[in-house]
C-alpha cells in the first residue's frame, strides 16, 4: 500500500513542480502573481480536446497545437494587458486584481464554449497499469513523471547557462539596471511569459489526461503550485522541490489517513503554518515591501 | 412585484457585503478574498443557532457577529504578518479552509446537504416572512452600516487607515499603530459581513456551502473595485448594477445558462478595464475624473 502512496506522491510532486516552476518563471521577472496562469493550464488541455476530439487531428498534432495555443494566450495577456499597465507604472496589486479579472473572463469563455461538465481527453481504454513493487502505475503517470522532471531540469539549466536565462535572472533582480545595461526588460518578461505558458500548458495536458478536466481545474492546480512556491521560498530551486514534495505528501497522507475531502484544507493549513513560523519558506529571499 | 422585491433585497445584501469589505479593502488597502467566508460564518452561525437551539434573530445576529469577529481577529493576527500578493493568497487560503469546513464538517453543518428550515424573523410575535417588511429590515441595516462606515471614514481612525493604504511605512514612521489599525479594520469588516450572513440565512431559509465559495469572494471584491475603493456610495451602485445585470441580459433575450457566464465575463472585463486604465471604479470612466487606483 505504501508503494502505491509513494507513486502517487511522486507523480503529484512532479506536476506541482512543473506548475510552480512555470509560475515562478513569470513571477521572478514580472514580480506579480499571474492568476490568469490558471486559464493557460486549462486552455492547453481544452484546446487539445478541441483539436483531437472535435476537429479529429492526430493526438500528437493536437497536443502541439494545444501548447502553441496556450502560449499564444499567455503572450497576449502580457502584450495586451500587463505591458500597457507597466508603461503606466501601475501599483503592484493592480496587476494581481487585473489578472483575477482576466481569469474570470477567460474561464467563463471556456465554460461557454465547452460547457461545465467533465471532459475526457484520454484516448483508448482505461488500463489497470503496470505493476511495480506491488503498486500500479499507468502509462500516463509514468510519462507525467518523466516529462515533468525532464522539463524542470531543462528550465533550470536554461536559467543557469543560456544568455536568455541569465537575462531573465538579471531582470528578476533589478529591471532598471538591466535597462541601463541594454537588456530590454519588457522583452525578457515577454520571453518569460512564453516559456512559463509552455510549461504550464504541458502540465495542464498531462494532468487532464490523468484525471480529466473541468473549466476550473487549472485554478486548483495553480494554487497548489503557488503554495509549493511560497513554502519552498521564492527564488530557490531546492526550495521549490521541497515545497512541491511537502504539498504532495501532505495531500496524499491526508487523503489516505483522513479523507480526500480534506486535501484542500490541509494544503492551506500548511501554507498558513509556514506564513506564521517561516514566512520566507525553506530557503527564501526577503519579501518585498520597501525598495530603496 | 415579488421578484422585484427579491432583487432589491439582494441589492441590500450585496451593498452590505461590499461596504463592509470596503472598510478593509478600500480604506485600509487590505484586499481580502476571504469575505465570502466571513459572510458564510455569519449565515451558518445563525442557521445552526435558530434550527438547533431555536434562538430568535435578535440573539442570533449579535452572536453571529461575535463569532465572525473572533475568527476574523485570530485570522488577522496570522494573515497580517504578510503583505500585498502574499496577503491575498493567505486570505484565499483562509477562504478555502472555511469553505472546506462548511462543506465537510458533516456533524455541524450537514456538509453539501445544507441546513434547511431556518425560521423567518419574528419581532414581537409578528412574522417578517413577507418580502416588503424584510426589505425594510434590510434597508434599516444598510442605513446603519453605511452610517457607521461613513463616520469611521471621517474619523481620526479613518484618516489613519487612509494613511496606511497610501504609505504604510510613512504612517508607521509618524507613530501610527499600523498593525493594530489593520487588525481592527479587518476584524470590523468581518463583523459587519456577518450581518448580511444572518439576514441571508433567515431570508432564504435554506443555506448550503455553494453560496460562500471563492468565486463569491471574488464577486464581492469586484463590486468594491467597480464601485471604487473607499467609495461607499459607489459600492451601493456597483452592487445594484451587478445584481441587475443578469436581469438586463435576460431582458435582451439571452438564455439563462449563457447569461450566468456572460455576467461573469462582463464583470471580469470591467475589473480588467478599471485596473488597466488606473481609474478608481467605473464611475471615473464617465466623469472623466483622474484619480488613483489601488494604493501601493
Amino acid at each position: 500500500m505504501y508503494n502505491q502512496l509513494i507513486i502517487y506522491v511522486i507523480q503529484t510532486t512532479s506536476i506541482y513542480l512543473l506548475i510552480a516552476a512555470s509560475f515562478s518563471l513569470i513571477y521572478y521577472p514580472a514580480k506579480f502573481f499571474h492568476i490568469a496562469h490558471a486559464v493557460i493550464i486549462a486552455s492547453a488541455a481544452y484546446l487539445t480536446f478541441l483539436f483531437a476530439k472535435q476537429l479529429s487531428l492526430s493526438f500528437t498534432l493536437a497536443i502541439i497545437a494545444g501548447i502553441a495555443g496556450a502560449v499564444c494566450i499567455g503572450l497576449l495577456c502580457e502584450i495586451l494587458l500587463y505591458s500597457p499597465m507597466r508603461k503606466r507604472n501601475a501599483p503592484a496589486l493592480a496587476y494581481l486584481i487585473a489578472s483575477i479579472g482576466l481569469y474570470i473572463v477567460l474561464q467563463n469563455c471556456i465554460s461557454l464554449y465547452f460547457g461545465d461538465d467533465t471532459k475526457i481527453i484520454r484516448t483508448g481504454e482505461i488500463t489497470v497499469g503496470n505493476e511495480i513493487f506491488g503498486a500500479y502505475i499507468t502509462n500516463i503517470q509514468i510519462i507525467t513523471i518523466f516529462v515533468s522532471i525532464a522539463l524542470f531540469i531543462t528550465v533550470n539549466l536554461l536559467l543557469q547557462l543560456t544568455s536568455i536565462g541569465k537575462s531573465i535572472r538579471a531582470v528578476s533582480s533589478n529591471p532598471e539596471l538591466c535597462n541601463i545595461y541594454g537588456i530590454n526588460s519588457n522583452k525578457i518578461i515577454l520571453i518569460a511569459f512564453g516559456i512559463g505558458s509552455a510549461l504550464a500548458a504541458v502540465a495542464g495536458i498531462l494532468s487532464a489526461m490523468d484525471t480529466n478536466m473541468t473549466p476550473t481545474f487549472g485554478f486548483n492546480l495553480l494554487l497548489y503550485g503557488v503554495v509549493a512556491m511560497i513554502i519552498g521560498g521564492v527564488g530557490s530551486t531546492k526550495g521549490l522541490i521541497a515545497g512541491a514534495l511537502l504539498v504532495a505528501t501532505a495531500q496524499h497522507l491526508a487523503a489516505y489517513y483522513i479523507d480526500t475531502k480534506w486535501m484542500d484544507a490541509v494544503t492551506y493549513v500548511i501554507l498558513i503554518l509556514f506564513l506564521i513560523w517561516k514566512p520566507l519558506g525553506f530557503s527564501g529571499k526577503q519579501l518585498r515591501k520597501v525598495e530603496i | 412585484m415579488e421578484y422585484l422585491l427579491h432583487l432589491l433585497i439582494l441589492i441590500a445584501f450585496y451593498t452590505l457585503l461590499a461596504q463592509s469589505l470596503n472598510l478593509s479593502a478600500g480604506f485600509t488597502g487590505l484586499i481580502s478574498l476571504a469575505h465570502a467566508g466571513f459572510y458564510g460564518i455569519g449565515a451558518y452561525t445563525t442557521a445552526i443557532l435558530s434550527t438547533q437551539f431555536g434562538l430568535p434573530f435578535w440573539i442570533n445576529l449579535p452572536l453571529a457577529m461575535l463569532i465572525g469577529g473572533v475568527i476574523a481577529f485570530i485570522v488577522s493576527l496570522i494573515a497580517l504578518r504578510t503583505v500585498e500578493d502574499y496577503f491575498i493568497i493567505c486570505t484565499l487560503g483562509i477562504q478555502v479552509i472555511v469553505f472546506s469546513l462548511m462543506n465537510n464538517l458533516m456533524d455541524v453543518t450537514r456538509g453539501p446537504l445544507g441546513i434547511p428550515g431556518i425560521p423567518a424573523i419574528r419581532f414581537f410575535g409578528i412574522n417578517l416572512d413577507d418580502k416588503i417588511s424584510f426589505l425594510a429590515l434590510s434597508v434599516f441595516f444598510v442605513a446603519i452600516v453605511w452610517f457607521i462606515l461613513r463616520n469611521i471614514s471621517h474619523s481620526g481612525f479613518g484618516k489613519t487607515l487612509k494613511a496606511i493604504s497610501e504609505d504604510e511605512i510613512y504612517a508607521q514612521s509618524i507613530g501610527k499603530k499600523v498593525y493594530q489599525a489593520k487588525i481592527i479594520s479587518f476584524t470590523l469588516s468581518a463583523i459587519l459581513a456577518a450581518i448580511p450572513g444572518a439576514l441571508y440565512a433567515h431570508y432564504i431559509s435554506y443555506i448550503d456551502p455553494t453560496s460562500f465559495t471563492v468565486n463569491e469572494s471574488i464577486f464581492i471584491l469586484s463590486i468594491v473595485i467597480i464601485g471604487g475603493l473607499g467609495n461607499l456610495t459607489g459600492s451601493f451602485f456597483a452592487a445594484a448594477f451587478l445584481v441587475l445585470l443578469p436581469e438586463a441580459l435576460r431582458f435582451v433575450g439571452m438564455p439563462d445558462n449563457i447569461a450566468a457566464n456572460m455576467r461573469q465575463i462582463i464583470y471580469g472585463l470591467i475589473l480588467v478595464a478599471v485596473m488597466m486604465t488606473g481609474k478608481n471604479g467605473l464611475k471615473e470612466f464617465f466623469l472623466f475624473y483622474k484619480g488613483n487606483s489601488v494604493k501601493q
